[in-house]
């Protein structure tokens, strides 16, 4: 199950982006001053005074060619850390992205050694007669089907 | 008047901590008429609230101004239906709406249990009061609603704009009754705890309030969303905005209790996580009105910011506190024989989905409170947004959606190779049929791929599931398909009403996903008569056509809508000014279809060039999440729907079955 979780976690991240940076991007990265809490770019102040000479900075600057990195290291340059809007993967800030999967990963990796150990003794158990009374599997059948039913 | 508002919720308070003092000592000395003095004051305190209450809704329709909080957030002009609203617009107002809702579920239990579970109920009376008491404190000493203002405002400085919005009757109400009715639950946890009566007994009585508070829970933060969505004219409809998650927070764990403790019914196990999820969700409500009330994270919905915090840091620092200590205590009584027999069973597949949804859960909770975190450590304000929680959550999400295929299907127990085959050939064909449709449709391989084609996987073994139901009473029972699918229904509620919520989540899942990863958005500029494109559309600047009136003025582009040579539709994106305070607001203009919702932002106007700008967004399958939000509804309402054995025992006097109990 974790492995299929793990499989599914790598491919919803999705390819990452090799491509230069688009407008839209550099402007999601960056939160807007003006105290809207959004994104620059999804901030639709009027004339937006925060907003607006970022976006006209980011377009100034890629079209100078220059690359999100470098654009994001300025605009933390000027406003602090908290203008980036997610953490940087960088000291500190690491451990907002490791934690949560951390978290999870060792909580299911808890689960899994509790159930396994639980399994193993049950196996250590002294079997029963092999076959079984076919009345009896077939009770047991019917029961297990009904632990489904409501009123079970 | 003011006076007697403050006396009453004065004396609220008063009879609140007197219930919680009556019922424990009643219960620890087994006094059965401290117990019964103790609910008396608990419905007084009903009563008393709910007289502030009328008070209050009577200043702010007769515009008594000089109360300070009648004067703060209504005015003569505030149409009626938001100056009922501004009950709980406001702070002091919104503390004292919870204390009644919550005083009204206390009333609700009370009286429910009159003759039913006598052990528990002196804990849950003290449980709820404590609650109540904590926020009649508030109301009382902190945020008073009925201060007067030295000199009668002759106008008051009105609802903020963004409030005034029909939204605001609906989504603030439904998130309270979600928050507020978690209590009780948690109040029959502690009871549970601190009687030692740990069975199903309070897991039975509390089954239908915790579907309650997780179905208001779903609505308020659906609601939300459509009122972001609409309102606040940025394109999206989640910001993961602080308050946003503490209104999520609670909903993930709740979900989770509501899955877990079909365990502990069905095989008597995880008593102890069952008990943690129920202390969990009325924490995390707890903290939800912290974050939403004290301003330490600074948030959107941060209308008014205060000194609460620390009281409310404390309260939930008694809570977690004593249910811990609870737990801790019983651990003993609270180990179950249950075990797992294999990781292929029903069991487990219920033990990751919950280990997924608490994990979502704190990964909320990790991202709204890691700025404060960075702050105490390094001393640097950093911000977690919008990026870091769609990048943490997908691809949890996306494995929970895939579980929820799993879940309700695999065996009890441990799944052999045939059942697994019997169970799973039909979803996984199902699962494969739409990626291959989806490759043909020529989809791009990510995120959103991945949740559709695991959303054609969960329908796959929902579908099954009802034509499996239907079939078999159709052989044995000869009944025809249509009543045969009503009866399977009817006789299962809780089963199929849950699959029905699952399609519901599935819809919201796909949406969501079309909607963030294939969003259109156009910016232009535009001269009458000038036009741009956005999708499939073309937008043409046809005016502005602006209107007044005492409250507020408004400027609205007039669009006319093509595809191709047709026009389909004009739209009006607007601006409006309000007059008090003066602040502008977007009207977004939307056209919405099954397949798409064009949405049309009217950015900015220059009288002197009459240029506009427009910003267009083509957000697909966005409808999708609010018809799940509908299916969810008719999916709960199916659930919580009483069989038949539940309405006959109802029908029987209380007082018998507590002889036939005691028998």
């Amino acid at each position: 199950m974790i492995r299929v979780a793990l499989l599914l976690a790598v491919l919803a991240a999705g390819p990452v982006a090799a491509a230069p940076a688009t407008q839209q991007e550099v402007e999601e990265s960056l939160t807007c001053q003006c105290g809207c809490g959004l994104t620059v770019h999804s901030c639709n102040h009027i004339q937006c005074s925060s907003a607006e000479p970022i976006k006209d900075e980011i377009r100034r600057r890629l079209t100078a060619g220059e690359d999100k990195e470098t654009i994001l290291a300025y605009f933390s340059g000027k406003y602090g850390e908290k203008v980036l809007s997610s953490p940087t993967m960088r000291g500190f800030n690491w451990f907002a992205w490791v934690t949560p999967f951390a978290v999870v990963l060792a909580a299911g990796v808890a689960i899994v050694v509790v159930v396994r150990r639980r399994v193993q003794v049950r196996d250590d158990a002294p079997a029963p007669p092999p076959g079984g009374d076919p009345a009896l599997r077939e009770r047991l059948e019917r029961e297990l089907a009904d632990l489904d039913r409501d009123d079970a | 008047m003011h006076d007697l508002g403050r006396l009453a919720v004065c004396l609220a308070l008063v009879c609140a901590v007197f219930a919680v003092l009556a019922s424990a000592v009643g219960a620890l000395r087994r006094r059965g008429e401290l117990v019964r003095a103790g609910e008396h004051a608990a419905y007084a305190t009903f009563g008393l609230v709910v007289f502030a209450v009328a008070l209050l809704l009577r200043a702010l329709l007769a515009h008594d101004f000089s109360l300070a909080y009648v004067a703060s957030y209504t005015s003569t002009t505030l149409p009626t239906q938001y100056t009922i609203a501004a009950l709980w617009g406001g702070q002091q107002g919104s503390l004292l709406f919870w204390s009644f809702i919550l005083l009204l579920f206390s009333t609700v239990v009370l009286v429910q249990n009159r003759e039913r579970n006598r052990d528990l109920m002196p804990w849950v009376t003290a449980t709820l009061m404590v609650v109540s008491a904590f926020f009649l404190g508030l109301v009382t000493f902190i945020t008073d609603p009925f201060e007067r203002l030295p000199r009668p405002a002759l106008e008051g400085s009105d609802l903020n704009p963004l409030l005034q919005n029909y939204w605001m009757m609906i989504h603030p109400p439904s998130l309270y009754l979600g928050y507020v009715s978690a209590s009780v639950p948690f109040a029959f946890g502690i009871a549970a705890l601190a009687t030692g009566k740990l069975g199903d007994q309070w897991i039975r009585t509390t089954r239908r309030w915790a579907l309650f508070s997780w179905f208001f829970l779903t609505l308020g933060n659906l609601f939300g969303a459509m009122w972001a969505y609409e309102v606040l004219g940025w394109g999206g409809y989640w910001a993961w905005d602080p308050v946003e998650n503490a209104a999520f927070m609670p909903w993930l764990v709740s979900t989770a209790y509501l899955h877990s403790v079909m365990i502990q019914e069905k095989k008597d196990m995880l008593r102890v996580w069952n008990m943690v999820l129920v202390l969990l969700t009325f924490s995390l409500t707890i903290f939800g009105t912290f974050l939403t009330r004290s301003g330490v994270i600074s948030s959107v919905h941060s209308f008014t910011q205060s000194g609460l915090g620390p009281f409310f840091i404390g309260f939930l620092l008694l809570i977690l506190l004593v249910s811990g200590g609870l737990i801790v205590y019983r651990l003993p009584e609270l180990r179950t024989s249950g075990t797992i027999e294999s990781f292929l069973s029903r069991e487990s597949a219920f033990l990751f989905n919950n280990l997924l949804l608490v994990g979502i859960a704190f990964a909320v909770f990790w991202g709204t409170v890691f700025p404060v975190l960075s702050e105490w450590v390094r001393g640097v304000k950093i911000t977690v947004g919008p990026p870091f929680f769609n990048r943490v959550n997908a691809p949890l999400g996306i494995a929970l959606l895939f579980l929820m295929g799993v879940g309700p299907v695999i065996a009890w127990r441990r799944a052999s190779p045939k059942n697994l085959w019997r169970a799973f050939a039909g979803p996984v064909l199902s699962g494969l049929v739409g990626t291959v449709l989806l490759l043909l449709l020529g989809v791009p391989l990510g995120g959103a791929f991945l949740t559709f084609a695991c959303g054609c996987f969960v329908m796959g073994t929902i579908v099954q599931e009802f034509w499996r139901g239907m079939r078999a009473r159709q052989a044995m029972l000869k009944e025809r398909a249509p009543v045969a699918l009503a009866r399977v229904i009817g006789k299962n509620r809780r089963r199929y009403g849950g699959y029905i919520i699952h399609v519901g989540i599935v819809a919201i899942f796909v949406g969501i996903a079309a909607s963030s990863a294939f969003q259109v958005e156009v910016r232009e500029t535009l001269e009458a008569g000038e036009e741009m494109t956005a999708g499939r559309y073309r937008l043409v600047y046809e005016r502005v056509e602006s209107a007044e009136d005492g409250h507020m003025h408004s400027l609205a582009a007039v669009m006319s809508v093509w595809i191709g040579d047709e026009r389909i539709a004009v739209m009006h994106p607007e601006k409006r000014f309000y007059k008090k305070p003066e602040q502008p607001t977007t009207e977004v203009a939307k056209r919405t279809t099954l397949r798409e919702d064009l949405y049309l932002v009217l950015g900015s106007f220059d009288p002197q060039t009459r240029l506009v700008t427009i910003l267009a967004y083509v957000n697909p399958l966005v409808v999708w999440i609010w018809i799940g939000g509908l299916i969810m509804t008719i999916g709960t309402v199916v659930a919580a729907w009483p069989t038949l054995v539940e309405r006959r025992v109802a029908a029987i006097d209380p007082a018998v079955v507590r002889g036939a109990e005691h028998a």
